[in-house]
């Protein structure tokens, strides 16, 4: 009885408390009826919205025209909130954007299509401009490249030298799986190419290739394959293409240098390099900001190649909504806001690289976001600048398909549980590409 | 017929029963719990560790060699984020118990007991409701509410619950009621009892199991209820706890440990009042079979 | 006589009001809440409507008939591809309905027997129920992955070869399967509920006349535990049904199409392409297929379930 007692008390005072929650929240906006009130959206964590809000608060402070309030949607349903939103007319009026999905929503009408930078004196560089039909629509606020991530030790006990980190001196893919059978181990410590090697007690892996169905557009150019045709209009995925994904899931399937990747969930520098179960991976710039998270000693070269030098840019943009009633305020904060120099907190922690030219041109400027910056720095700064930052302006590095090609978003929706057939050896990547074909081209052409 | 040696090997035997029973629930008890573990065992680690080949067994990192990694949970169990989620959960979750009950008891009773014109039709209707799934009236609700102004609020998430506390619930009772001999209300109308009088003198009383059941279900469903919270409640300030689960991850990385101890400290709320509740379903009703 | 009846029918005119006062809420949730959204849906699914066509008009935008175009569309349309939706989703549901029932029958009967810490065991077998399931399914996860998995990790040392679990289009289900029948405490307990409602005297009953155990539970406890029966299957069936969690958190659907649940065809279609039209096709014929499975366990149920009363 007593129990019962407590415990009803304890639901009573609960009960009110929620009641008084529930009923007395009706927030009252302080309304600074003469600034222009702007909603920006994000997608992040805790730390990311704490670093935004504090750009925003910058912002808000350094001028009294404009005060901007920051929107967090939890990531993986950022685009379905968006048109929740939209539907119930509480869009915000700019915030981030899907990389895949920012052609097609300016399609649709979600993003309005205007140019932010129309008529200022200069812009991020082409290779993260996104356009449609030639005119451009949004700009990624930071740039990324791929590249190889390893484990220096690794490559230390195995007495093999570190990866290259120039473009000239790039690996071909066959010396890469050469390298990498060196760095597979099994429990006694052979190698991949000692006859006493034990393939059931494998422990550690030469390679990882990230399968994460975009960053393998990398490999279909570099074997001179194509994902989309250039004018963003078809679905391609042409034979190159094909045996250029089949080379990568080959690195499992056939030459046991690589572990086992569904690629389900988008985690791979952490399943491999990050823990320490795989010598090598390929991952994005932003792995930088991984190596704050162990004492692991990483290094950074340049990507393998197949038949020709490739690599592919990619970066977050920002647009302004269709539903907005201030889109010149808009575009006001949001090229403030792309700007290196308001916006800094992304680059120092490693997460993305600069978006205009001239910071990979002039050497003050690259001092400081790599020579300056502890997470780049520790990498070796040499070496990233040749490996990571020239790479981004290279003739052989192209914009991602979602650069210029609607319907991408779709195109990851089938490729991704598409692929894990091709990953596992129970279908060739070509049954697989040849099976979701139509799927793919309805959603390029389809937009 | 019954000697003392028949009733003794019968109590063997049900010895013998019970250690079986024993072995074979700790076994799979012990399988049940492993998931749990692993959460718990992620929750103790750094967000690298938990991917290491082979898996450590002990929440023991080697790249972040720490010991147990307890500051996942103070970190976040203190933090005023995490009580305010707290008490947010708690404000939808509590009235939409109590409304819930109440309204699927009263339906259930009538459905089970009383005859009235249209009844099966009714019924069908409740039965059909609970194939509906949620998403199904996702878009016109969202639209009605928003409509109403009602988005933002908890109201979207309550309100549904003073309606009958959704039909599963109200059909479940019906069960519970079906399996009460009918004399017992009988006699007590006999006796002159009113509708009110039978079903909180004799109804109530006995289906009190089902009734702790439902509360716990409601209960669970409202505060493990993602979906409907995502798009119903939008500043930080109303967050939940599963909303606050969504947190964990970013733009680029995500912290599966801090979401594992999230994960734990969102739980716990539920677990307690299901220890509490479990010796009112479970001890709690012998007097159905012993009237009878 | 006429008396008699005059006051009989007086009797049922009460008992009648009463049972309406009774079922108000049920009447306001079930005409609010489920069957005008439920027609408002269907009546969208014979429209064109995406959500970018709500930017310009503000409001709802005057609908633009189709007639059965997005029904035809959704059968026909290879990214759509709701055949093999259906599939997957009756395939996997009655896999997990049967599977759940048996297993929570069969740990209620366990657990509703005098064995030392019981109340702990219960405890252990509700909780994967009040886990929130989108953490469930991530800590699942890494349980299963390929490499770094601990029950592959369990299986090699045991000597067996390593399975791939949620990245096989073989495996995928029954290991979804294996995680729904871990889950489903509720049905335990609602089952353990029941068990306390089994009358004891019948029992008591029974054993006097020299009943083992088997019989008992054949005959009485089996018999008086049907409407529970019926109740937990109906509940498995359509939480199975509408199963989407495994898919929008780990199997995107995959491998290849062998996770495409119909739910998450729907979430897919309506929410994040903004298709609204087509996605309430999709779950009209959703609606229709899960009222055709339960009017078929209705059917079958009247043949099995022994209530107190006979009646209805």
């Amino acid at each position: 009885m007593k129990i019962k007692k407590i415990l009803a008390l304890i639901l009573t005072a609960v009960m009110l408390m929620s009641i008084v929650t529930a009923c007395g929240s009706s927030s009252d906006y302080n309304c600074k009826c003469d600034v222009i009130q702007l909603e920006f959206s994000i997608w992040g964590d805790e730390s990311e919205r704490e670093s935004t809000q504090g750009a925003l608060d910058v912002f808000n402070a350094m001028q009294s025209d404009i005060f901007v309030s920051l929107v967090q949607i939890p990531n993986e349903q950022y685009g379905e909130r968006l048109r929740t939103l939209q539907t119930a007319n509480n869009m915000p009026d700019c915030g981030m954007i899907d990389e895949r999905t920012a052609i097609g929503w300016t399609r649709e009408g979600l993003i309005k299509k205007i140019d932010i930078y129309e008529g200022q004196p200069s812009r991020p560089f082409a290779g993260i401009t996104f356009s449609d039909g030639g005119q451009p629509i949004g700009y990624s606020i930071g740039s990324e490249v791929l590249a190889l991530w390893f484990n220096r030790d690794m490559f230390d006990a195995a007495g093999v030298p570190y990866p290259p980190t120039t473009l000239d001196t790039a690996w071909q893919w066959d010396e890469f799986i050469e390298v990498a059978k060196l760095l597979t181990l099994d429990a006694n410590g052979n190698n991949l190419n000692s006859p006493n090697f034990d393939a059931t007690s494998i422990v550690q892996y030469g390679v990882y290739v990230n399968q994460w169905a975009w960053q393998l557009e990398v490999w279909a150019l570099s074997n001179g394959g194509r994902w989309y045709s250039e004018d963003g209009t078809r679905a391609v995925f042409d034979d190159a293409a094909i045996e250029a994904m089949q080379k990568v899931y080959d690195l499992h399937l056939v030459h046991g240098v690589a572990p086992f990747n569904p690629a389900q969930t988008d985690d791979g520098w952490w399943d491999s390099v990050g823990a320490g179960n795989v010598a090598m991976c390929t991952e994005g710039q932003w792995a930088t900001g991984f190596t704050m998270f162990s004492d692991i000693n990483y290094g950074v070269g340049v990507l393998p190649y197949m038949k020709q030098q490739a690599n592919i840019t990619a970066g977050g943009p920002v647009g302004v909504f269709a539903d907005t009633k201030h889109p010149e305020a808009a575009a006001t904060f949001l090229r403030w806001y792309s700007d290196p120099e308001s916006n800094w907190a992304p680059i120092l922690d490693g997460w993305v690289m600069p978006n205009t030219t001239d910071w990979f041109t002039e050497e003050a400027k690259l001092t400081r976001w790599i020579d300056e910056v502890p997470n780049r720095a520790r990498l070796d700064a040499r070496a990233f600048r040749t490996a990571v930052a020239d790479v981004a302006l290279h003739p052989g590095t192209v914009p991602t398909g979602w650069y210029y090609t609607p319907g991408t978003d779709q195109i990851d929706r089938v490729l991704i549980p598409a692929l894990v057939e091709a990953a596992n050896g129970s279908k060739t990547v070509k049954e697989v590409i040849e099976s979701v074909r139509p799927a793919l081209e309805a959603a390029v052409s389809g937009n | 017929m019954f000697t003392k040696s028949g009733m003794q090997n019968k109590k063997q035997n049900e010895k013998f029963c019970n250690r079986l029973a024993f072995t074979v629930l700790i076994l799979i008890a012990a399988m049940v719990m492993l998931p749990i573990y692993w959460i718990f065992r992620s929750s103790l680690m750094g967000s690298l560790d938990i991917f290491i080949w082979p898996p450590k067994f002990l929440p023991m990192g080697t790249i972040n060699p720490s010991e147990w990694n307890w500051s996942n949970y103070t970190i976040r169990s203190a933090n005023f984020v995490f009580l305010r989620n707290l008490m947010n959960s708690f404000a939808i979750s509590v009235p939409c118990v109590i409304f819930g009950t109440a309204t699927a008891i009263s339906c259930a009773y009538a459905f089970a007991r009383l005859n009235f014109t249209g009844k099966r039709f009714l019924f069908s209707l409740c039965i059909g409701s609970m194939l509906l799934p949620t998403m199904v009236t996702l878009i016109p609700l969202y639209m009605a509410w928003t409509y109403l102004g009602f988005v933002d609020s908890y109201w979207p998430l309550i309100l549904p619950y003073l309606c009958g506390g959704g039909a599963f619930n109200i059909f479940l009772l019906r069960q519970f009621i079906r399996t009460i001999p009918r004399d017992l209300d009988e006699a007590a109308k006999i006796d002159g009892a009113g509708y009110w009088q039978i079903l909180f003198n004799i109804i109530i009383p006995s289906i009190r199991p089902a009734i702790i059941v439902i509360s716990l279900l409601i209960f669970i469903t409202t505060w493990n209820d993602l979906l409907q919270q995502m798009i119903y409640i939008h500043s930080a300030d109303k967050y939940t706890l599963v909303l606050g689960l969504t947190a964990f991850f970013g733009n680029f990385k995500a912290d599966f440990a801090g979401m594992f101890a999230a994960t734990v400290l969102t739980f716990t709320p539920g677990l307690i009042i299901y220890l509490v509740c479990q010796r009112y379903f479970i001890e709690g009703i012998v007097m159905t079979g012993m009237k009878n | 006589m006429a008396g008699k009846k005059k006051k009989k029918s007086l009797m049922e005119k009460k008992e009648q009001r009463a049972a309406y006062v009774f079922l108000i809420p049920a009447f306001l949730g079930l005409s609010l809440i489920t069957y005008i959204p439920l027609l408002a849906a269907m009546a969208i699914g014979f429209t064109d409507l995406r959500t970018g066509h709500f930017v310009r008009n503000r409001v709802l935008p005057p609908p633009r008939f189709v007639g059965f175009d997005n029904f035809v569309e959704i059968f026909t349309n290879p990214t759509i591809d709701f055949l093999n939706s259906i599939g997957v989703t009756v395939y996997y549901a009655l896999f997990a309905v049967i599977s759940s029932v048996f297993y929570s029958f069969f740990i209620a009967i366990l657990l509703n027997r005098k064995i030392p810490g019981r109340a702990i065991l219960r405890a252990i077998f509700y909780l994967p129920y009040i886990l929130p399931a989108a953490a469930v399914m991530i800590s699942w996860h890494f349980l299963l992955r390929y490499e770094g998995g601990l029950i592959n990790y369990f299986l090699v040392n045991l000597g067996f070869e390593r399975s791939h679990f949620l990245s096989a289009s073989e495996t995928v289900i029954p290991s979804l399967v294996m995680i729904a029948v871990w889950q489903c405490g509720n049905l335990i307990v609602i089952f353990l509920a029941g068990l306390q409602n089994v009358p004891r005297v019948y029992l008591e009953a029974a054993e006097i006349d020299g009943a083992n155990f088997l019989k008992r539970f054949r005959h009485i406890t089996v018999p008086c535990m049907t409407p529970i029966i019926f109740f937990n299957m109906l509940m498995s069936l359509v939480v199975s049904l509408q199963v989407v969690v495994p898919a929008l958190s780990v199997t995107r659907g995959g491998p290849g199409k062998s996770s495409m649940f119909m739910t998450f065809l729907m979430y897919h279609v309506g929410f994040r392409e903004g298709d609204l039209g087509k996605g309430s096709a999709i779950s009209f014929i959703f609606f229709i297929l899960a009222a055709i499975l339960a009017a078929i366990l209705f059917m079958t149920s009247k043949s099995w379930i022994f209530y107190e009363e006979g009646e209805d």
